[in-house]
């Protein structure tokens, strides 16, 4: 029996346990954090102790704590001191990885995102590429992955143009749509009085039982929560199956910090649990499957062959840029709802989209691209409060506190009152945005840490000059008294650069056909050796303009089916 | 007689039977260590914080969060000693006085909308890194609050409660204690909005107070309620109007996300 190791047991890891165990591996995953679902691989849904807690997870509960686990952040390679110590864009470290609390939003990428140097054009100063494979070649895996994880959404409601245009569907979801929230049915109303086309959001929550699992209940702690009932959809689904093909192991607490290589080889993976325990884990293959920043990070440890100095370059997170709508005559209530928001919109992602190359043309680009908008979304109440209390110290610091922070908190305007648009706008590859290893700062194991360096170059500052008045538009069309629509990583008030935090993490281990221009080969394998696979979001060549995570395990499905001889 | 192998390695036999005999003991640490402060706060209903350290807190507290018994603009309005800040705050600091820590209450929910076991109230054991990292943390805030005790105290000349209500704000506001106070009212807002079996919320009061359900599993919410229309109108004036007048600034702080600290 061939058996592989894997590092991580998040979207791409359960998909290649599955696949593996499925053509008769034998899969061990060694996984850092702890397993919060008992019972996978047994019964199903498992049982969970996620709750509706905002409290839980602001004291990383699932996410991991910078205490223990570090990064370090700084805008450039030229900022030599003074860099950032602590959370740095993570993902949750439990099994599960970041689909354990994310917002199970599952839109695709489109056939410029894999073709974007081709179709696109090249731009000064940026790496980008295409991907050695094309939508068409990914479309099949989609359409089986909806149905694994359990998709909902509504392709009739989906406009050709520019989603189905560029990311041709050839069947509908397995679930019909569920209900609109307010704040969103808000928001799209008002999209649409300017020509612009919302649609509901493809979610992998379930609008009717499926999967073995309930409906969702609309209780409104989705994003960034763990699911109390099993009604999200997650890497779960497909990490139960593995187990219960008898020939995978899940090993959680237990962090690989090496991956043991003879020649071009790789024997194992070596690791050490929560109580100091080491040891190596053996196989035929090696998988690196821990997240962009975390894989590029173990290949960095283990010194891996890298004669073109490629790994952990080109990472991408995504802009964010944030409208905040405001209403004087009604609360939304938009924590009543499934998933964080119910609609979204891919208007702002199309680099043809109306006057968008003209703008870029006068600011020497061949083009720019905004991303996927998250349609009426809100905050929670404890992040709520602890912004209050920021702006009375700007506000009124002779008296930082009081009735004046009880007042805000009754009329809540950045909460109850508050419409959320979301843009995820498309970040462009730049060697000059990577991972590397900090020289100074060590984690709890005494191992180095994540050194992140980023900036948005000219191409993010472009697109959000360009998207912002149209954001502010949108929110004011929906009825908002106030509105404001700003960009989410902009240097502000002496600080050196706004802390990454979007959660979608893509590049650092880049697939391409070249072994000179990339990291790993497309079917994942990296370049100068012969059985060390990377399994996540790092092997992104292009950041696309959307939610990651379904791309993400189709990504490696396909690589999986090619492994396991089933492709 | 079998020796014990590592007593040829340099440990005595006194010591291995030593470290044998302390195994029991090292078990019982946590009820220990809670009931050596037990004793240093004799008399005190709180496992933490002394009577007056407890006094304090409510009073720094009550003023960050006034409720009706602070301002009478705030009738009908709790505040934070309403919602028992305080114990919200000792039940941190004491966190790791129980076998399981109070840090991760558990799940899949409450008993508050069925009927049956409350989930929340057993809580999670944190893994060891997180055990690690939080014992460093709230081995720090215990030192933090005594210190930040003393300080009131000193600027008050003597005792922080005895100040007027102006005074105690002067001395909140003031510079030397102003990350204190930034601290306490970061648990403030944690202690009135946070579920209640972390100690504080007592009564719902919290999320009565601005109109939130809090945790609603697993009952949920409806179709209707997802989308029914809830007018409220407003007309601005005081704060609200000030932060409606610089919206965009406000915005941009709140999306830097420089305020999450």
């Amino acid at each position: 029996m061939r058996k592989a190791v894997i590092a991580g047991s998040g979207a791409g890891a359960s998909v290649m346990a599955l696949t593996l165990a499925e053509a008769g591996w034998h899969v061990v995953l060694l996984e850092k954090g702890p397993n919060y679902f008992t019972g996978l691989g047994e019964h199903w849904p498992p049982k969970t102790v996620f709750s509706n807690d905002n409290l839980k997870a602001n004291r990383c509960f699932e996410q991991p704590d910078p205490d223990a686990y570090p990064r370090t952040f700084r805008t450039s390679a030229g900022q030599k001191k003074g860099y950032y110590v602590g959370g740095v864009n993570e993902l949750p470290v439990a099994v599960g990885g970041g689909t354990i609390h994310y917002g199970a939003a599952m839109p695709r990428f489109w056939d410029i995102d894999f073709k974007q140097h081709s179709m696109l054009g090249p731009v000064d100063g940026a790496d980008v590429a295409d991907w050695p494979f094309e939508y068409a070649d990914l479309a099949p895996l989609y359409d089986h992955l909806e149905r694994a994880i359990g998709v909902q959404g509504d392709m009739s409601a989906m406009p050709h143009d520019p989603v189905l245009k560029h990311a041709p569907r050839s069947r509908d979801y397995p679930m019909k749509s569920g209900p609109q929230k307010r704040a969103s049915i808000l928001v799209s109303g008002g999209a649409r009085t300017l020509g612009l086309h919302p649609y509901p959001f493809p979610s992998a929550i379930n609008s009717e039982p499926y999967n073995g699992r309930p409906q969702c209940n609309n209780c409104g702690f989705c994003n960034a929560y763990g699911c109390p009932t099993g009604a999200r959809g997650s890497a779960l689904d497909i990490l139960h199956r593995a187990l219960l093909t008898g020939r995978v192991e899940l090993r959680p607490e237990t962090m690989v910090h090496r991956v043991e290589m003879k020649g071009r080889r790789a024997t194992g993976l070596r690791w050490v649990d929560q109580h100091g325990r080491r040891g190596v884990e053996h196989g035929d293959i090696v998988i690196l499957a821990a997240s962009g920043i975390e894989s590029a990070r173990l290949a960095l440890m283990s010194r891996l062959p890298d004669p073109h100095h490629r790994i952990g370059k080109r990472l991408m997170f995504h802009y964010f840029t944030s409208g905040f709508g405001v209403f004087l005559d009604q609360r939304l209530h938009a924590y009543k709802s499934w998933g964080a928001e119910t609609a979204c919109m891919e208007d702002f992602a199309d680099p043809d989209f109306l006057g968008a190359r003209a703008f870029a043309k006068a600011q020497g680009l061949p083009y720019i691209r905004g991303g996927l908008c998250e349609m009426g979304g809100s905050e929670d109440v404890i992040p709520e409060a602890q912004f209050y209390q920021y702006i009375l110290g700007a506000i009124q610091p002779q008296q930082p506190f009081g009735r004046a922070f009880k007042e805000l908190m009754r009329t809540s305007l950045l909460r109850d009152r508050l419409m959320g648009i979301q843009m995820l706008g498309h970040d462009l590859p730049y060697l000059s945005n990577n991972v590397t290893l900090d020289p100074k700062v060590r984690d709890r194991h005494g191992f180095p840490v994540p050194r992140i360096t980023y900036a948005p170059g000219k191409h993010e500052n472009v697109a959000q000059e360009f998207y912002i008045p149209l954001i502010t538009a949108v929110m004011l069309a929906s009825g908002a008294t106030a509105a404001a629509a700003v960009p989410a990583n902009t240097p502000l008030m002496g600080a050196g650069g706004v802390i990454p935090a979007t959660r979608h993490i893509l590049g650092g281990m880049q697939m391409g056909t070249r072994a000179n221009t990339s990291v790993v080969d497309e079917w994942g394998r990296m370049h100068h050796t012969d059985n060390v696979y990377v399994a996540d979001g790092g092997v992104f060549a292009t950041s696309g303009a959307s939610n990651p995570t379904l791309t993400i395990m189709a990504v490696v499905l396909r690589m999986a089916r090619r492994l396991a001889g089933t492709a | 007689m079998v020796d014990d192998p590592r007593v040829g390695e340099g440990f005595t036999r006194r010591r291995v039977l030593g470290t044998a005999s302390l195994l029991p003991l090292a078990a019982l640490l946590p009820e220990l260590l809670a009931a050596s402060r037990a004793e240093a706060a004799a008399g005190s209903p709180y496992r933490f914080f002394t009577s007056h350290q407890a006094a304090v807190i409510d009073a720094a507290t009550r003023r960050i969060a006034p409720g009706p018994e602070d301002d009478l603009l705030e009738a009908g309005h709790p505040g934070a000693h309403e919602c028992d800040v305080v114990r919200y705050i000792d039940t941190l600091l004491s966190a790791f006085d129980h076998r399981v820590p109070k840090l991760f209450a558990g799940g899949p929910w409450s008993n508050r909308h069925t009927k049956g076991v409350n989930h929340m109230k057993t809580f999670v054991k944190p893994d060891r890194a997180q055990a690690q990292a939080w014992r460093k943390r709230i081995k720090e805030l215990q030192r933090t609050y005594r210190n930040g005790v003393t300080a009131l105290d000193a600027h008050a000349k003597g005792d922080f409660t005895k100040a007027s209500a102006l005074q105690q704000d002067r001395i909140l506001a003031s510079s030397g204690i102003a990350a204190f106070t930034s601290l306490l009212f970061g648990h403030t807002i944690e202690g009135m909005y946070s579920n209640p079996e972390y100690g504080g919320n007592k009564g719902l009061a919290g999320w009565k107070e601005i109109g939130f359900p809090g945790d609603i599993q697993p009952r949920g919410y409806t179709t209707h309620e997802l989308q029914a229309p809830e007018i409220s109108i407003i007309d601005p004036t005081g704060i609200v109007a000030e932060v409606l007048a610089s919206f965009p600034q406000i915005a941009q702080a709140y999306a830097s996300g420089v305020w999450r600290g």
